[in-house]
């Protein structure tokens, strides 16, 4: 560890290893430690089984769950869109020759107690429950302007200019009823709130063509969820980083940065002082240089059924719509199962999340619970949101946010490319990446 | 990939830093030797595919290195996944890189039960200076493991000296082991991997 470095990764969050893997393959000397004994940090998923028991107090499970090392529970839960930023990353670093995946089978979206698909073509809008006759009408000729817009080509703005609009004026140009622009804005442009609407309405153009776009790839749903779990995404960029020299070393406890007139020039480890001229980091490794903004509520549901009413679907997603519960921010529901390898045979995992408002988040969670059926084995989770005091350019310590509790990886790669630019002044080289020597499909 | 009709085995490198891994992997790859621990001659090189036929079958191993990731015990878990086969690697003239093995052993059990695993004595060219491990210990490791090791080599990766051999043996045993497994495979999951949207010329779906 006595050693120089470029720069010292303290954490292998997902965050964390895209970064370290951008900064070895940018040329970069890197160190990436992490306290913990496994990759993952927050993102990391756990097995055995009885870990994830013990890490959460529980008396160990019984035979009844199957093998033990079966399971890999995530702890926070999210999918990748199939054409988002997270997926483009990953082929463009070549970190998806690690990895396998599966299209989530059904997306879903919940109104007056019940689940519905989630309309996302033309023909589907005409067959949905969500609507009425009239607004189906409607509702399909708003996703025949999506389709159509291009935001710097007049012509196919229809006199709609989305870059002056706001999303409220769009929809009520079409007569979208109130219901019909709750599940656009929440299931299609996956917003956690309703302050979009007053914005310029092309950002919820591009989140809705991404949707579809996502799903015309593999079909199904417009999300994608790796075998063995979202522990496998920091492993695969951790991996990169390695074989472009990155050095790692796991259950290194940090005991501090050292820092000469508020610059970072090292990190200390027991006796050991390792020299870097940068930081990059999750909030755990530097409380005194980061601010809570929120808390998120998670409920890992270990069940031996399908969620009902999703046609038995081996992998779902469910989104509230904060409205339809009278509340501030969407309540998500996530089901994984055996068939990624992240349970035994037979089982099932379901996440419900939220971001918390009162004072009892269990009970805001529970209009999610509700829908699960019968659940063997609840964990719950409140963990703080932490977002950095400041952008790291003084210090060169760069912080990265809490994962926050979007369904999806979005947020976390514009994180991830924000915090690269800030820390290096540039924008991450694709070109960097060796492809072609023993990557025969190149 | 649904264009690779020849099937791919994942084999990986398992063993203590320094025993010859990486050596190993240039040799598979380029066919070279350096003496010296040169890390820039494999940075960013991930895994090599080289194919191979074994009576008429065709197969192709993917060989995999750790990147150095052994060095502080920080392998990771993905590492092992989907790989078909395991190389243990020890050093011939180092006896604790041999007792260790077990370690590994578990590792590679644990996270890809179903790999057939293989024993690769390195560095035979400093055979006859002491402290050596000997042919009976190799043996001895082999039973008390309970036959888990398909076959056993001994290598030079300076000379060169039975290098390939064991790569070609190794194809053969996983031609044999495969045989009925491939076709149940097949028919087995649905997963895939991601390509690049633009060069799909045909659904990049594995099943």
């Amino acid at each position: 560890m006595d050693e120089e470095y470029d720069a010292i990764v303290l954490g292998t969050g997902l965050k964390e290893c895209i970064l370290s893997g951008m900064l070895s393959v940018s040329g970069k000397k890197v160190l990436h430690v992490d306290r913990n004994k496994y990759y993952g940090g927050e993102s990391a998923s756990i097995t055995p089984l009885e870990e994830l028991f013990t890490r959460f107090g529980a008396p160990a499970p019984d035979d009844g769950y199957g093998r033990g090392r079966d399971w890999n529970a995530d702890l926070i839960p999210k999918f990748l869109m199939a054409n988002g930023s997270l997926v483009k990353l990953l082929i463009h670093t070549g970190v998806t020759r690690y990895l396998e995946f599966k299209s989530v089978e059904g997306s879903y979206v919940y109104k007056g107690g019940k689940i519905s698909k989630v309309p996302v073509d033309q023909k589907e809008a005409l067959a949905s429950d969500l609507m009425g006759m009239f607004e189906k009408r409607r509702f399909r000729n708003f996703l025949v302007y999506i389709q159509d817009v291009k935001e710097d080509d007049p012509r196919t703005w229809k006199d709609m200019d989305p870059n002056t609009l706001t999303m409220q004026q769009i929809y009520d140009k079409f007569g979208l009823d109130k219901n019909t622009q709750d599940f656009t804005g929440h299931a299609l442009a996956l917003y956690r709130d309703d302050e979009y609407l007053n914005r310029t309405a092309v950002e919820t153009v591009r989140r809705i063509k991404l949707y579809s776009d996502s799903l015309a790839r593999y079909g199904k749903s417009p999300y994608l969820y790796p075998m063995y779990g979202l522990g496998e995404l920091p492993q695969g960029f951790a991996r990169l980083s390695a074989i472009y020299g990155g050095t790692y070393m796991l259950d290194k406890p940090i005991d501090e940065i050292v820092l000469e007139n508020g610059r970072v020039v090292g990190v200390r480890s027991g006796q050991e002082v390792a020299k870097c001229q940068q930081v990059y980091c999750d909030p755990s490794y530097v409380p005194e240089r980061v601010k809570k903004t929120g808390q998120v509520i998670r409920c890992i549901c270990l069940m031996d059924h399908p969620i009902p009413n999703t046609r038995d679907a081996l992998s779902t997603q469910i989104i509230i719509p904060q409205k339809q519960v009278g509340r501030k921010s969407d309540i998500y529901v996530s089901l994984v199962s055996y068939t990624h390898q992240v349970a035994a045979k037979g089982w099932f995992i379901a996440m419900v999340s939220t971001t918390v408002e009162t004072e009892n988040p269990e009970q805001e969670i529970k209009p999610g619970l509700d829908l699960l059926g019968p659940v063997r084995q609840k964990f719950v989770s409140v963990s703080d949101y932490y977002e950095p005091t400041d952008d790291g350019l003084n210090s060169q310590i760069f912080i990265s946010a809490s994962y926050d509790a979007t369904t999806h990886f979005e947020t976390t790669c514009l994180d991830v490319l924000d915090i690269f630019r800030r820390g290096t002044g540039e924008d991450f080289d694709f070109s960097k990446v060796k492809l072609d020597l023993g990557d025969e499909e190149q | 990939m649904a264009s690779v009709k020849i099937p791919e085995q994942k084999v990986i490198l398992c063993g203590e830093y320094g025993v010859g891994k990486s050596s190993l992997f240039r040799r598979y790859t380029t066919n070279t030797f350096v003496t010296a621990t040169d890390r820039q001659s494999t940075l960013g090189l991930d895994h090599f595919d080289r194919q191979y036929n074994v009576g008429g079958k065709e197969i192709r191993l993917q060989l995999w290195d750790t990147g150095g990731m052994e060095r502080v015990a920080s392998i990771t878990s993905s590492y092992y996944k989907f790989a078909e086969a395991a190389i243990l690697v020890f050093s011939l003239d180092n006896p604790a890189s041999f007792h260790v093995l077990s370690q590994h052993l578990l590792d590679i059990v644990t996270y890809a039960e179903n790999a057939k695993i293989f024993l690769c004595g390195n560095k035979s060219d400093l055979e006859g200076q002491s402290p050596q491990v000997t042919e009976n210990d190799m043996e001895h490791f082999c039973e008390q493991c309970h036959n888990l090791i398909s076959a056993t080599y001994k290598t030079s990766c300076k000379t060169g000296q039975g290098v390939d051999e064991m790569f070609a043996d190794i194809a053969q045993h996983l031609v044999e082991s495969n045989r009925s497994r491939l076709e149940l495979q097949s028919m087995d999951t649905e997963s895939f991997k991601i390509t690049p949207p633009d060069d799909v010329t045909e659904p990049s779906c594995l099943c």
